[in-house]
């Protein structure tokens, strides 16, 4: 808190300064004045202003100001400035200009940061990468800043959940990437830790070949996320967003016709198993009926929460109508995302400084539900003396909440006990109250009490906590001896300390069982430090030869402990203290140490500014193999080099790069625990004191080698229409060979699976990006950026000379989703049905399609006009499959839709009806293979005719006729934002340097073929709907 | 800024520079690489005791399931998996371990379980890898499959050798939760086990001398001790602790989806078998009734239509399953045989002739086993053994032999209620159009999908040698070929 004050009162000076300068007077003709700034109304320091034709210019200020004093005889200025669009402007009789330049979209100058911090121009990669600006994030709020980069990057793929603080899924061409903040590895892959408003650049390095020198960690490509530093002058920043949650864009849809029971009947006995009720399912009597012999109106029946007969104790029947038909809306609130930032930066030429504190909190749709996530940040450097200078910086991140939902199936879902499983007659509304009366502490109020929760009781009873405490940062020094040679020692850590807790009330429904009430407490802390030492040598050798050799040490070191405890049931209830427990305390412990040393090197050869070579190599000894095979090495090429300096193209083309790379990555740990590769006995189970000890079912080979990547790429870089069009295609290839793969055994060798070194996966793809500035005016810009990745693995090699590698058989894609449950189907697909009516179970598992996308899209437009700026973007997924656990449970449980029908209605009245869809065997014979596929057919059919109860059709076979499996693709608009950059003008008049204000929305529209799902996910275990998000932000600075 | 400060900074990173040796990081402080034969002993009991199956229950028309048509009720099964051979690894390491420390106990006890759990996977599958199973150390990745009268006759003089390695002076038996240590008792169970197995292969009696080798257990009690009641029962008994409590408490499908099966209660009905009261509940019409009331059970056929036995537990004549099973966290022991059992065997030996032992008096001991088992009265048990319908009589020995067997064996003793009806045909199970499979009561489980994958040959050749290459659920196994 104190310092925040210590922003305000910087704020207040800073404000006061300015308020305090005089507006100057600007000269009669000759003198020019302006301002110059961004595509987001940000003032730009350093642009070049020039009297065009002659050899007058100034720079614009801090400010982005400038004052230039013109000759009469020339009459166009010429604003350029590296990374924007040159503008040329008359000046007629002007003398007040505004000027503003959009981001040169196809800049080849432009400096990316590539592995261990070492910044490269563009042009000399021989490898692809993609650059997101950090303002591009902190506009249209998401929880966390993986979210936001859904889309924006060729080959990335992000899987959006829909739940609370649920991790998205994030692929780079198919593997988990390194995630790198200024120059520091973070593994724990904490998306949550960094905040968004403190990112300056994130910069992709899509393979090995890129991110070669991080070594093993590096090996799926990185993220390097470079965040802010001060700028010269002093600039206090208030950036504020808040997005609400006003409406669904894909929520479940259910039936309302039928209430809860089963085979058309309902009565309350007791909630668990002595009436209808107990069994749990949705395949009740019709509601809303109408009965001219009741009070109501309405056919009556004995409910949960009927009235009780004093005289006889019988519950008195009380009408049976959909109460419950918006059960969704009436539970869950309406969610929220506020996002503030205050940030103070300040420098000169001596050094900078950053100070930047954020608070996110996002409220969930189930009530009760939230989350915190602090982050207070400072950054800066310093010139210790000519030759050294210093740069550092260290967050403290808070991630915390009191109750955050749980997501699986089950009944620890609120979709679970919310839709899936409640008929609507029950109406939310009156579980609020979910103590059963008299029993507070003891047992809650449901309809059902074996199987499902009270929603209420579980969002106020049933308490998820986190908190997570996350400190981060790194120092770095730069030595620079002489001209050519620099000494660079840079260190960092990244710690957390994690704890959870989840608090179990007595009643709690779990899968299969009935609490006694709980206490869980899980404790961790990890402690992750990187140190680098770099010596850099650079030299300019004549004019058309440079090179840059780099040679370094590094160490890394992780240790991990964690420990757990928990209740075996609470003596007094609601009394969440492990002293609590009625039975000995259960607790397990576990503490790990990792380390990694290692040599690298790298050699740069530069000729005429076009051709670029790259050599790396780099040695790792690692502690997570046995101590024989813990040193490896491996290296990496590439090369790059503008053939339109070469040869002369048509006047359309403006530049043609081309690039190759070849890397050699390994990596030596086997899972997440740097043990793996030592056989020891697991812990057993305790029977009444004894402990016991079990051999695992994984049998290790104690001579594992390290497994290695060869990733090749290739790409082509090139520039039409005076930089209007830039186009960017990369083919990569990677060969994971030597994997340390389980192997599947046969189950009698008395193992399940074997760790070896073994087969063979290639990975390929192609990347497109396109970047066009269709319309360039002054007052009107478009700029439209296109994304398009294809990605594939296949298995090359088995293991043992073996045709396949478990399901999959060499040449075959590994993404392949196998079902072992499916029913016999006729080669033209038709189901098979049996005697009884019911469908025949397939005894072979069969493929039901593939799991990765064709390809991923993702498109982004940005119009500038006057002081508007609009920006929308597309993106998708083309292509895969996904099974829906939601509409199998649908079909199952009797709330899907299509199971309002006349079949129904005669199963509720006893009557078997429904003839499946299918055929039924006459005769002849069929043989398999041994996995099932036909070698001698002579099976005669006849249309099935044997009618079957519907509803034990559907409780059977979970509704035979679908597979449940459901084409993927989808595309949706995931960003519309509106920005109003307030005037110079305007901003002249007042203290302020900039202003803007946005109306925002995120994942507003959907298209897809699979309904009551978001396949963005990627999964659907019956998945939180899915929200529009929709807010404003207002940016200030001082 | 001078060298000094300069070497100071240096020296303040290197600080945070970490010089764990290689090696000291290659212990793992989580896991212990060598283990006393107690633990592994205790991890293998826990699991080779705990065998109580709501799945055998619905395939020996004990129970019936009412959440959707069960697999193992309309016999609509197909493959079954190798898991057990996941605990023969357990055994192997214990027989090392038992190696190692020189211990004759743990190594009468190793051969036991190993013993145990190859009759098992064979009695599902038929032909299973057995002498080459469980080789994965020493690089055998690819089992041939052993032909079920090898690994039998195997199985008979393994438990031999068990039994003569055990003794007072064997060594320490730590870590037994089942007899806290007690030689002899594992001794009678070790040897009653062998009656069990000698007796399943009663159909091949032709063959083999069965007979012969039954009547030489039986005949030298000394060399060969046997259970003498229900103390001696290998049994697991349950604590209301985490992990060890009843499996099945406060089972939510327990408590609301498994009801009684018809025809078992209407025999139990027929007989006034008290055991009934133990094993059900009152059906909702019959809840004012006395609990010893016949009238207030019901059971629903395991053959007839999912609806129509949910419709007749939602008219009131469905009883559940008793209480106990779901609410009590101990209930009763699991076993892995027990007394009773024993005398049933015995009792059917005599009735074949195998032996010249009295069968109805073994015949009535394993009633009383079962009786006591179930905490029924000693009073009620002798007024029921008094009936003709249950007295033991030369002419429906067997049937009745059976019939009580299966009765006993409710909730317990794993899959020997099932196993025992395959080889005799009694009690009789239903059938109908229901049905799944076209083959009625299938004889086995086919081979694990895994296997195809993983050791396609060798269990393709055991397929041609017992079935003519098809794996399929009717098919016999020997065992079961006269």
């Amino acid at each position: 808190m104190k310092n925040l004050y210590k922003c305000l009162f910087l704020l207040t000076i800073a404000m006061l300064s300015v308020l305090s300068n005089p507006r100057q007077l600007f000269a009669q003709d000759k003198m020019v004045a302006g301002s110059v700034i961004d595509d987001l109304g940000n003032p730009i320091p350093g642009v070049t202003v020039l009297v065009k034709n002659s050899s007058i210019g100034v720079v614009t200020d801090i400010d982005g100001k400038f004052n230039i004093s013109v000759p009469e005889s020339y009459d166009v200025l010429r604003f350029s400035y590296i990374g924007y669009i040159t503008k040329e402007e008359n000046i007629g009789n002007r003398s007040a200009f505004d000027i503003q330049l959009f981001p040169d979209v196809t800049d080849l100058e432009s400096i990316v940061v590539t592995a261990l911090g070492v910044e490269k121009s563009v042009k000399s990669l021989g490898y692809a990468v993609q650059e997101v600006d950090g303002n591009k994030l902190n506009k249209a709020r998401e929880p966390n800043l993986i979210n936001s980069l859904t889309g924006q990057v060729a080959g990335l793929q992000i899987n959006n959940s829909t739940a609370l603080f649920q991790d998205p899924a994030i692929r780079l061409r198919g593997a988990v990437p390194l995630i790198v903040i200024d120059g520091i590895p973070s593994t724990d892959n904490d998306f949550w830790k960094i905040n968004a408003d403190d990112v300056e650049s994130i910069n992709v390095l899509k393979g090995a070949t890129a991110s070669a020198l991080y070594g093993a960690i590096g090996r799926n490509g990185a993220l390097m996320i470079t965040t802010k530093r001060g700028k010269k002058g002093t600039t206090v920043e208030v950036n504020s967003s808040t997005m609400f949650q006003p409406s669904y864009l894909v929520i479940p849809e259910v039936q309302t016709t039928y209430g809860n029971g089963d085979n058309g009947q309902y009565a309350y006995v007791n909630g668990s198993g002595s009436g209808t009720e107990g069994f749990g399912w949705i395949w009740g009597p019709r509601m809303d009926v109408p009965d001219p012999n009741t009070e109501s109106g309405f056919v009556e029946r004995p409910q949960y929460n009927s009235p009780i007969d004093p005289v006889t104790g019988e519950r008195i029947p009380i009408p049976f109508i959909s109460r419950g038909r918006n059960n969704i809306e009436n539970f869950f609130q309406r969610g929220l995302i506020s996002t503030n930032n205050i940030n103070v930066t300040s420098g000169n030429d001596q050094g900078n400084f950053r100070l930047s504190a954020s608070h996110v909190y996002q409220r969930g749709l189930v009530p009760n539900t939230d989350l915190n996530n602090s982050s207070f940040t400072v950054a800066g450097g310093y010139k210790l003396s000519e030759k050294l200078s210093a740069d550092a910086s260290l967050t403290y991140n808070r991630q915390y909440t009191e109750n955050f939902p749980e997501t699986p199936y089950g009944p620890e879902n609120y979709l679970y006990n919310l839709v899936l499983w409640t008929g609507t007659d029950v109406d939310v509304r009156d579980l609020r109250d979910y103590w059963v009366s008299g029993q507070e502490g003891f047992q809650q109020k449901h309809f059902n009490n074996t199987y499902y929760n009270n929603p209420y009781f579980q969002a106020y009873e049933y308490l998820r906590g986190y908190h997570k405490d996350n400190t981060f940062g790194q120092v770095k020094l730069d030595y620079k001896a002489n001209e050519d040679l620099t000494f660079t020692l840079r260190t960092g850590m990244n710690v957390y300390a994690l704890e959870r807790s989840d608090k179990e009330p007595k009643s709690y429904v779990k899968y299969g069982r009935v609490s006694r009430g709980n206490f869980y407490i899980n404790n961790s802390a990890q402690i992750n430090m990187n140190t680098d030492l770099i010596m850099s040598y650079t030299k300019q050798l004549g004019e058309n030869f440079a090179i840059n050799t780099n040679a370094g040490a590094s160490n890394r070191f992780i240790r991990f402990r964690s420990e757990s405890l928990n209740t075996d049931g609470l003596a007094i209830p609601n009394f969440y203290n492990v002293a609590n427990s009625e039975q000995p305390l259960q607790g397990t412990n576990r503490m790990t140490r990792e380390q990694i040393n290692s040599v690298f090197g790298t050699v740069d050869l530069e000729f005429m500014n076009a051709i670029f070579l790259t050599v790396t190599g780099r040695n790792d000894w690692v502690s997570t193999l046995p101590v024989d095979n813990n040193s490896f090495f491996y290296p990496s090429v590439t090369l790059a080099g503008t053939i339109s300096d070469f040869i002369s193209f048509p006047k359309a083309i403006d530049f043609l790069k081309v690039r190759g790379g070849w890397s050699q990555v390994s990596d030596g740990r086997i899972s997440s625990n740097p043990y793996s590769h030592i056989q020891a006995y697991n812990p057993g189970i305790n029977w009444g004191g004894s402990p016991s000890l079990v051999f695992p079912a994984a049998l290790i080979n104690p001579d594992v080698k390290p497994e290695t990547s060869d990733s090749f790429e290739f790409g082509l870089d090139s520039r039409f229409f005076g930089g209007k069009l830039g186009l960017d295609l990369t083919y990569f290839q990677i060969r994971d060979f030597n994997n340390l793969i389980s192997v599947p055994v046969s189950e009698a060798s008395g193992y399940s699976t074997r760790l070896e070194n073994g087969a063979e996966f290639t990975r390929k793809g192609w990347e497109l990006m396109l970047n066009a500035n269709p319309i360039s005016k002054t007052d009107f810009n478009w700029n439209i950026g296109l994304n398009l990745s294809t990605y594939k693995r296949v298995l090359t090699e088995s293991f043992d000379g073996s045709d396949r590698f478990g399901n999959i058989q060499v040449g075959e894609r590994t993404d392949q989703l196998f079902s072992n449950s499916q029913y016999q189907r006729t080669p033209e697909g038709r189901l098979i049905i049996g005697q009884n009516g019911f469908p025949i179970r397939d005894p072979y598992q069969r493929m039901m399609g593939f799991q990765n996308p064709d390809y991923l899209l993702g498109i982004q437009n940005t119009f500038n006009y006057k002081q508007f700026q609009l920006g929308f973007g597309f993106d998708g997924r083309i292509g895969g499959t996904i099974y829906s656990t939601t509409h199998e449970k649908m079909w199952w449980g009797g709330t899907h839709p299509g199971t309002v029908n006349q079949f129904r209605d005669d199963a509720n009245n006893g009557i078997s009806s429904y003839v499946a869809d299918g055929v039924v065997v006459t005769g002849g014979n069929v043989s398999f293979d041994s996995f099932g596929n036909i070698l001698e057919d002579t099976r005669t059919y006849a249309e099935n005719e044997r009618a079957v109860n519907y509803i034990a059709w559907n409780k059977t076979t979970l509704n035979a006729e679908y597979t449940h499996y459901f084409d993927a693709s989808f595309i949706k608009l995931r960003e519309v934002s509106l920005t109003y950059q307030f005037p110079n003008k305007f901003l002249r008049r007042t203290s302020l340097q900039n202003a803007s204000i946005s109306l925002v929305g995120r994942n507003l529209m959907l298209w897809s073929n699979v309904k009551n799902i978001d396949p963005d996910s990627g999964v659907d275990n019956l998945q939180t709907p899915s929200v529009r998000n929709v807010g404003f932000n207002i940016n200030v600075s001082f | 800024m001078k060298t000094k400060n300069i070497l100071t900074l240096i020296l303040a990173f290197s600080l945070l520079i970490s010089c764990q040796s290689f090696d000291e990081l290659q212990l793992d402080p989580n896991r212990p690489v060598q283990a006393e034969p107690s633990l592994i002993l205790t991890a293998i009991e826990a699991n080779a005791f705990n065998n109580i199956s709501t799945g055998a229950a619905l395939a020996s028309r004990q129970l019936i399931f009412t959440n959707s048509a069960s697999d193992n009720q309309y016999y609509g099964w197909q493959r079954a998996g190798f898991g057990d051979y996941g605990q023969l690894r357990q055994v192997l390491k214990l027989s090392q371990e038992a190696e190692r420390t020189n211990n004759n106990s743990y190594k009468a006890l190793a051969l036991f379980f190993q013993s145990y759990y190859i009759i098992k996977i064979s009695n599902s599958f038929g032909d299973v890898p057995f002498s080459d199973a469980i080789k994965g150390q020493e690089g055998n990745f690819l089992p041939s499959y052993d032909s079920q009268e090898s690994i039998f006759l195997q199985v008979l003089d393994d438990l031999k050798t068990a039994n003569s390695l055990l003794s007072a002076e064997s060594g320490e038996i730590l870590g037994d939760i089942i007899y806290n240590g007690n030689q002899d008792k594992w001794k009678r169970l070790i040897n009653s086990f062998s009656l069990r197995v000698l007796m399943s292969m009663s159909i091949k009696e032709g063959n083999i001398n069965v007979a012969g080798r039954f009547a030489e257990i039986i005949n030298n009690p000394t060399l060969y001790p046997l259970m003498r009641g229900n103390h001696d029962n290998g049994a697991l008994r349950f604590l209301d602790l985490e992990g060890n409590r009843y499996p099945f408490f406060n089972s939510n499908d327990l408590r609301t989806a498994y009801y009684m099966e018809k025809s078992f209660v209407d025999r139990l009905k027929s007989k006034n078998d008290p055991r009934l009261f133990s094993y059900a509940d009152k059906t909702a019409n019959g809840r004012n009734l006395a609990d010893n009331n016949f009238n207030a059970y019901q059971g629903m056929g395991g053959a007839q239509p999912l609806a129509e036995n949910t419709n007749q537990i939602l008219s009131g004549d469905g009883s559940p399953i008793d209480a106990r099973y779901h609410s009590d966290p101990e209930n009763q022991s699991s076993l892995l045989m027990g007394y009773s059992e024993l005398a049933f065997t015995i009792a059917e030996a005599a009735h074949r002739n195998w032996i010249g032992l009295d069968a109805s008096q073994y015949y009535e001991s394993a009633i009383r086993a079962s009786m006591e088992f179930n905490e029924i009265p000693e009073a009620e048990t002798e007024n029921y053994l008094a009936q003709d319908a249950v007295k033991y009589s030369v002419n429906d020995g067997l049937i009745k032999i059976l019939e009580e067997k299966h009765t006993s064996f409710f909730m317990n003793t794993g899959w020997e209620a099932f196993f025992n009806q395959r080889r005799t045909g009694i009690p009789t199970f239903s059938l109908s159009n229901q049905i799944i499979n076209p083959g009625g009561i299938p004889k086995r489980w086919m081979y694990p999908q895994n296997e195809i994958q993983l050791n396609l040959q060798n269990m393709n050749a055991a397929l041609q040698r017992q079935f003519g290459g098809q794996d399929d659920i009717n098919s016999e196994m020997w065992l079961l070929k006269p």
